[in-house]
């Protein structure tokens, strides 16, 4: 009989730093997810990319074996770049931190065409511009 | 780095949507991380498992780094007041905010430790805690912070080939080359070997090894001591070669170390078991292997883990 799963956890942590302090440590100690495991294997997969957030999807099963697969940077982290801002704005609505074209919204949106729930690339564009706003990038149309 | 005795964990319930968003907020106040979680939902009796829409987004502020140069209460206010620009543009819940103290996680994580059986004849389990099945052999680990707790696949591939090539080959002695927590070395013995050396560079390490042969009433046997591939060749110890040489590492280290003369720990017609290949890596291990006059004999592999046995080439 295939394993049953008890939770999807996303961790958005720095490549090649995890480690079984907050977030990681309640997150996996509850579901009984051996942590040094995942600690180990993560940053054996990602210590090659420094500085880099690069999230973690775990399924727990309800036995307490996992898996994990890594996803694409946080847009928010890919719009930041593209901007070459430190940080979106703590003001979203009235505070303009930077702006990003049609065309790095574009090739932002094609990077994390796979990890989003888009149908085409216009809809995943959408979900850019979306977040953008939520951090006070402007894009220029 | 400085010790942090307790956090202020903020919550926000959400859906898929949303999630991404709140997490961006929650990052730009939490440098450590942050966690999307989503529950499970059952459709009937046979489905595995699909996720619920609901997201929960959690993340931890240190309470009392003395390095954090932001007072945690304007760092809440500011981490409220970024939520509250973001519910302009959409409707969001409000934040729960609950202290949690630290606690060794490690520790939480125990209680949920359950037995290994590991090939035909061994079964891994905690210390403090009986075997369930008197058919196989104990093999105790206390987890600690070093690695090789059995439950991680180079672990369980590397026990799985030692077993066949033991029950085979018979080996006098072995070299367990960054023992970790002394898990190979304390198998191979419980197997039938008669000696065991076990270097680690990491003191820790070895201090844990030391202790996990203790739990299991392993004597003089285990000779456990600080060191790497280069000690054995000079001489440091009882012996320099053994009939099986084992090393369960990451694999730049397998490589370093294949450069660095592990092949020459091989006794004559004797074996090495190379473990902790990720098969993105598995070219430049064999082509170091093989550039070494090492021959690959068998490659077994478990998710995207990969283990080599090899020999000797002529």
């Amino acid at each position: 009989m295939a394993k049953k799963y008890k939770a999807t956890i996303r961790l958005q942590i720095e490549a090649g730093k995890a480690n079984p302090a907050p977030p990681i440590g309640p997150a996996l100690a509850g579901h009984g997810v051996n942590i040094m495991a995942f600690c180990k294997e993560y940053n054996a997969k990602t210590s090659s990319r420094p500085g880099e957030i690069l999230p973690a999807e775990i399924t727990v099963f309800t036995d307490g074996s996992f898996t994990f697969i890594l996803k694409t940077p946080p847009a928010a982290e890919l719009l930041r770049k593209a901007a070459g801002v430190d940080k979106g704005s703590g003001e979203p609505n009235r505070d303009k931190v930077g702006s990003v074209t049609q065309d790095q919204v574009r090739e932002i949106a094609e990077t994390k065409m796979k990890d989003l729930n888009a149908i085409d690339i216009e809809g995943a564009m959408l979900q850019i511009e979306g977040t953008a706003r939520s951090m006070g990038i402007i894009v220029n149309k | 780095m400085t010790k942090i005795n307790s956090w202020l964990e903020v919550s926000i319930t959400t859906n898929g949507e949303l999630a991404e968003a709140v997490a961006d907020v929650f990052a730009r106040h939490a440098p450590s991380g942050v966690v999307a979680e989503r529950g499970i939902k059952y459709l009937d009796a046979d489905d595995p498992g699909t996720p619920k829409d609901e997201v929960v987004i959690r993340a931890y502020l240190p309470m009392d780094d003395p390095s954090e140069s932001v007072r945690i209460e304007e760092r809440r206010q500011n981490l409220e007041r970024d939520l509250s620009y973001l519910g302009m543009i959409q409707p969001l819940p409000a934040p729960t905010f609950t202290l949690i103290q630290d606690e060794n996680w490690m520790a939480a994580w125990k209680e949920h430790y359950r037995p290994i059986p590991v090939g035909e004849k061994l079964i891994i389990i905690p210390a403090w805690m009986d075997s369930p099945d008197e058919t196989r052999l104990p093999i105790k680990i206390d987890p600690g912070m070093a690695f090789g707790t059995g439950t991680h696949p180079t672990t369980q591939l590397a026990l799985g080939l030692m077993e066949d090539i033991i029950t085979k080959n018979a080996p006098s002695s072995i070299i367990d080359v960054g023992c970790g927590s002394g898990i190979l070395s304390i198998a191979a013995l419980k197997l039938g070997v008669e000696r065991a050396l076990g270097v680690d560079i990491e003191a820790p390490s070895v201090e844990s090894a030391r202790e996990n042969a203790d739990v299991n009433e392993i004597g003089d046997e285990f000779i456990i001591s600080q060191g790497s591939v280069d000690e054995i060749l000079a001489g440091d110890f009882e012996f320099k070669s053994a009939p099986l040489v084992v090393a369960n590492m990451l694999a730049p280290i397998l490589i370093r170390l294949t450069k660095a003369g592990m092949g020459k720990l091989v006794a004559q017609n004797g074996t090495l078991i190379l473990s902790g290949i990720l098969d993105e890596q598995e070219a430049r291990v064999r082509t170091a292997a093989e550039s070494h006059h090492l021959k690959i004999t068998e490659r077994r592999q478990e998710g995207d883990w990969i283990a080599f046995v090899l020999i000797p080439a002529l």
